[in-house]
């Protein structure tokens, strides 16, 4: 692992052993998929080795395919909508090589941090960096993507 | 009485001839009144085919248009996301309007 698990961080050595005991370690072979967009999202995981691209399907020169939007590397967490209603994923995941990510049960999660306040607090915390930090970074892509439109549409209008 | 019955006929000849007169004139205006209220058969619309708005007009479906093969395509699309992504990640650690729309390298738009 390259860099401690971002889901863990803030957490002291017993708790994130108590938290990482819940989870079971699941082995992609290359291009499996992890999860598909729109089906239940009952597990939250963290990416143990390897790599997970999220995709979203765009229809390219009239076919659909699986574009990149964001990729996951060891020690990053994905399947955040596991903790957020209503538990569907909302992007699909692939492994391009084999990974191994290991998968957090939400009805073990929310029983642990039932028991464990401060746990899931700061569980909850760190979730809430991962999303607000995928908001912002698509925020900043979306309005690079606009400037160039709207430049764009100002040189043609110009002639 | 002679008279009467003269200028009485005459009278008669003047407005039946005007009758006819007006009645000539009129049914042509009345005619093209007619012409022009009913439905003209009209040529069929040739509407411009409009083109998807959104990135319609960049290289990347250019490039498709001329043949370059889905995988590489989908190759460029997978380095312009990282490099986009890069490039946000970069404004967020020094937000300004500068980082926010730095130039970038990625094929799709060179």
């Amino acid at each position: 692992m390259t860099a401690p698990p971002e889901f863990l961080e803030g957490l002291n050595a017993d708790d994130a052993a108590a938290l990482m005991a819940l989870g079971t370690a699941t082995i992609l072979k290359t291009g499996a998929v992890l999860f598909d967009l729109g089906s239940p999202a009952d597990f939250l995981y963290l990416v143990e080795r390897g790599r997970i691209n999220l995709t979203l399907p765009m229809e390219v020169a009239g076919h659909q395919q699986d574009v990149l939007v964001e990729e996951r590397l060891p020690g990053q967490m994905l399947g955040w909508s596991a903790l957020i209603p209503p538990h569907r994923f909302t992007l699909k995941a692939t492994a391009p090589l084999e990974s191994e990510v290991i998968g957090f049960a939400r009805a073990a999660l929310f029983a642990h941090f039932a028991a464990n306040p401060q746990v899931g607090y700061q569980v909850t915390r760190n979730v809430g960096g991962v999303i607000g930090q995928r908001l912002q970074i698509l925020q900043a892509m979306w309005l690079r993507e606009m400037r160039r439109v709207v430049q764009h549409r100002y040189e043609v209008n110009r002639g | 009485m002679e008279m009467f019955l003269m200028v009485l006929c005459l009278s008669l000849l003047g407005v039946a001839v005007s009758a006819l007169a007006f009645g000539a004139a009129t049914r042509d205006v009345r005619d093209g009144d007619r012409s022009k209220a009913r439905p003209q058969p009209r040529p069929s619309p040739s509407l411009p085919v409009v083109a998807p708005q959104f990135f319609a007009d960049t290289p990347a479906v250019g490039a498709t248009r001329s043949g370059v093969p889905i995988e590489l395509l989908l190759l460029q699309l997978e380095r312009h996301v990282r490099l986009e992504q890069a490039a946000a990640e970069s404004f967020l650690m020094a937000p300004t309007l500068e980082s926010l729309h730095s130039r970038t390298s990625s094929p799709l738009l060179h």
